[in-house]
């Protein structure tokens, strides 16, 4: 999909597509105690008005014949940036349970800047330490928030203590 | 209920007590860098901190959250003058006649300009807001169920209008905010809706993760793909010479009207008032070939009319509970967490409240003038921060906002997700505002048509039986046939203008 017109009329016909399906979906929703607005009144418009627009952007993209927008995409290390950073993401989150809110933010915000510029790696770090004892100190001690310490850190602290 | 002096004092006492003006210093504070800082806006901002503050008492986290919004409108203009990147969209018109003054060593004046024509328009916007808002509210109060549907339903067919030439993209983008808002429990019978037999989604979709996903996740990911690098400017004498601040009075007053009561209409976002305001200046001046060299008043009728649209915002959401950019659908998120229903009753029913966030809002703009006057060579120095740190920072802060609305990693998944569905949205040219509104106001509407038909016994007509409902319903099938017309007359590509924040 290389323009606005391609990307229009494809993702046009995925929405009519998924507009049907929300519909069907609707359609499953218990009822359960008679209302003035059913239940599955809200979902069932929203799947008909997905699948009409989904269906007019296809078909008026299809007759158009202008200039066409260009859709900027990445170019192949920007889209390895993208997906290296979004895995990363998907790391924090999924470590942040087992290593806690400091340890785990230190880990991204290390690896994302020293990703995004391997020359700064110094830069990466001191910000990485920085940013983990600000979670630490300011979000779950002062604010005493129910972020995950992680048993690393906990061990840790409990060690210092003794 | 008509305005009152005896409100505005009590108001007053509130806001001036030790802890509200340390919250709406630290809110001033916040949003005048979520507005310097690239990569970040205020309803992003506000989404992000919202889950934070429920350690806080109500009155004070709305002071620090409205604080947050205008100081972030104050801040705006600083990346776009300095560094020619208008980091919103209602930016774009300061860039012009900014950046080529900041070329000619005037980035101090120009930053400073702003700021004046920030407080000046933010002022004369409050006074509207203290008188307006209540006399709306007078009106408000005999609005029923049907008017709020109509209202609400107004609200978004203007929004998705205003999208630019994107009226199949806007009424999709609308659709797709309605339908994630309805994934999970059924408020009223419990049944999962749109679960998919998935019973994580029974906790059902919070509109934060969507919100800081569409923005701030989407922001970084279009920003680090394109590797962007800050071109620094020397700052300069920071003071504009009184010749400058005379020639600006005139646009800034101009531009206060403009962005004020154009902003009291929902859709009608500061990216569009600054356009005008600008417009309107050049028409009006003696020479506007000036205009796009470095004019002064091509920087001040700008952020004039941006903070007043702003502030204008206020009244439709303390009087009707109707929020007209994506900001003040998070701001009526946060008063809604907080067990606050905006609309009229709230006048009556927390005057306290109300109040003290109204007469916060001009200690607020003293202290943004202090705040950015001789500050403005230190916010211009941070807006230069390199974004491979600034990048992963707004994500550890986007983590941290959504996982503490719920401390649940699903909403940080939400989010991610919401993240992706944005990015893709940026780059096909689909309108986001009216997604973000209708994920806010989802559920709203949906119980004001089921009070609506439970009124009617069924019928839809009450929405058109009733005065000002029918009014309402007229003006939105108005301007959903004006949209029609359009999309028929003009023979392009379905492209959204550009999103603001």
């Amino acid at each position: 999909m290389k323009t606005i017109r391609q990307a229009d009329i494809v993702i046009g016909c995925f929405l009519a597509v998924l507009g049907l399906f929300i519909l069907y979906a609707a359609s499953n929703i218990r009822l359960g105690v008679e209302r003035a607005l059913s239940p599955r009144f809200f979902p069932s418009a929203m799947g008909i008005l997905i699948f009409v627009c989904g269906a007019g952007l296809a078909v008026k993209s299809w007759r158009f014949k202008g200039e066409d927008p260009k859709i900027h995409w990445p170019d192949r290390q920007g889209l390895i940036i993208v997906l290296v950073s979004l895995g990363l993401l998907a790391a924090y989150i999924l470590f942040m349970k087992t290593l806690g809110l400091p340890v785990s933010t230190f880990l991204y915000v290390t690896a994302s800047i020293w990703f995004l510029k391997p020359e700064k790696w110094i830069a990466a770090i001191v910000t990485g330490v920085l940013v983990g004892i600000i979670s630490y100190a300011v979000f779950i001690r002062l604010l005493d928030l129910s972020f995950p310490v992680g048993s690393l850190l906990e061990g840790l602290l409990e060690g210092l203590e003794k | 209920m008509s305005f009152s002096f005896d409100h505005l004092i009590q108001g007053f006492a509130t806001a001036l007590s030790l802890q509200n003006i340390l919250w709406a210093l630290i809110g001033c504070f916040i949003g005048t860098l979520v507005g310097v800082l690239p990569g970040i806006g205020p309803a992003s901002g506000i989404a992000i901190l919202l889950p934070l503050t429920t350690v806080l008492p109500p009155t004070s986290a709305i002071i620090m959250m409205a604080a947050i919004y205008y100081g972030a409108m104050y801040g705006g203009s600083t990346t776009a003058i300095v560094v020619n990147i208008p980091g919103e969209a209602s930016s774009v018109p300061t860039a012009i006649d900014g950046y080529e003054m900041a070329k000619q060593g005037k980035a101090g004046p120009a930053l400073a300009i702003c700021a004046i024509s920030s407080f000046v328009a933010g002022t004369l916007g409050l006074i509207g807001l203290t008188f307006f808002a209540p006399l709306l509210a007078d009106v408000a109060v005999v609005f029923g169920p049907p008017e709020y549907f109509a209202l609400m339903f107004m609200a978004l067919t203007l929004i998705i209008s205003l999208s630019g030439r994107a009226l199949l993209k806007g009424v999709i983008s609308m659709a797709l905010g309605l339908l994630t808002a309805m994934i999970g429990q059924d408020p009223l019978t419990g049944a999962a809706r749109l679960t998919f037999g998935f019973p994580k989604l029974l906790a059902g979709v919070d509109f934060i993760s969507v919100i800081v996903g569409l923005f701030a996740i989407s922001e970084v990911m279009v920003n680090v793909e394109s590797r962007i690098t800050a071109i620094s400017q020397k700052i300069g004498s920071w003071m504009p010479s009184w010749a400058d601040i005379k020639q600006c009075i005139g646009p800034m007053l101009r531009s206060t009207g403009v962005g004020f009561f154009l902003g009291l209409l929902p859709g009608v976002t500061p990216s569009v008032t600054t356009f005008v305001a600008y417009d309107l200046e050049k028409r009006v001046s003696k020479t506007p070939e000036r205009f796009g060299h470095g004019a002064i008043e091509g920087v001040a009728a700008p952020e004039g009319a941006n903070n007043a649209t702003s502030t204008a915002g206020f009244v439709p959401l303390f009087s009707f509970g109707i929020p007209t950019a994506p900001s003040m659908a998070v701001l009526l998120g946060g008063l809604m967490m907080y067990g606050l229903q905006p609309g009229p009753m709230l006048f009556k029913t927390n005057p306290e409240f109300v109040w003290a966030v109204i007469a916060s809002m001009y200690i607020g703009n003293v202290m943004l003038i202090v705040l950015n006057l001789p500050l403005v060579g230190m916010w211009a120095r941070i807006c230069v921060i390199p974004f491979y740190i600034l990048g992963p920072l707004i994500v550890f802060f986007s983590v941290l906002g959504t996982y503490s609305i719920r401390f649940l990693a699903y909403d940080v998944w939400v989010m991610t997700l919401f993240g992706v569905i944005g990015y893709f949205m940026r780059k096909f040219a689909y309108p986001i505002a009216p997604m973000v509104l209708a994920t806010v106001i989802a559920q709203m509407m949906e119980m004001s048509l089921g009070q609506s038909m439970l009124m009617s016994q069924g019928s839809i007509f009450i929405l058109f039986t009733r005065p000002i409902s029918g009014a309402f319903m007229a003006l939105a099938i108005a301007s959903i046939i004006r949209g029609i017309w359009l999309q028929m007359r003009t023979h392009a590509p379905e492209v959204a203008l550009e999103e603001v924040d």
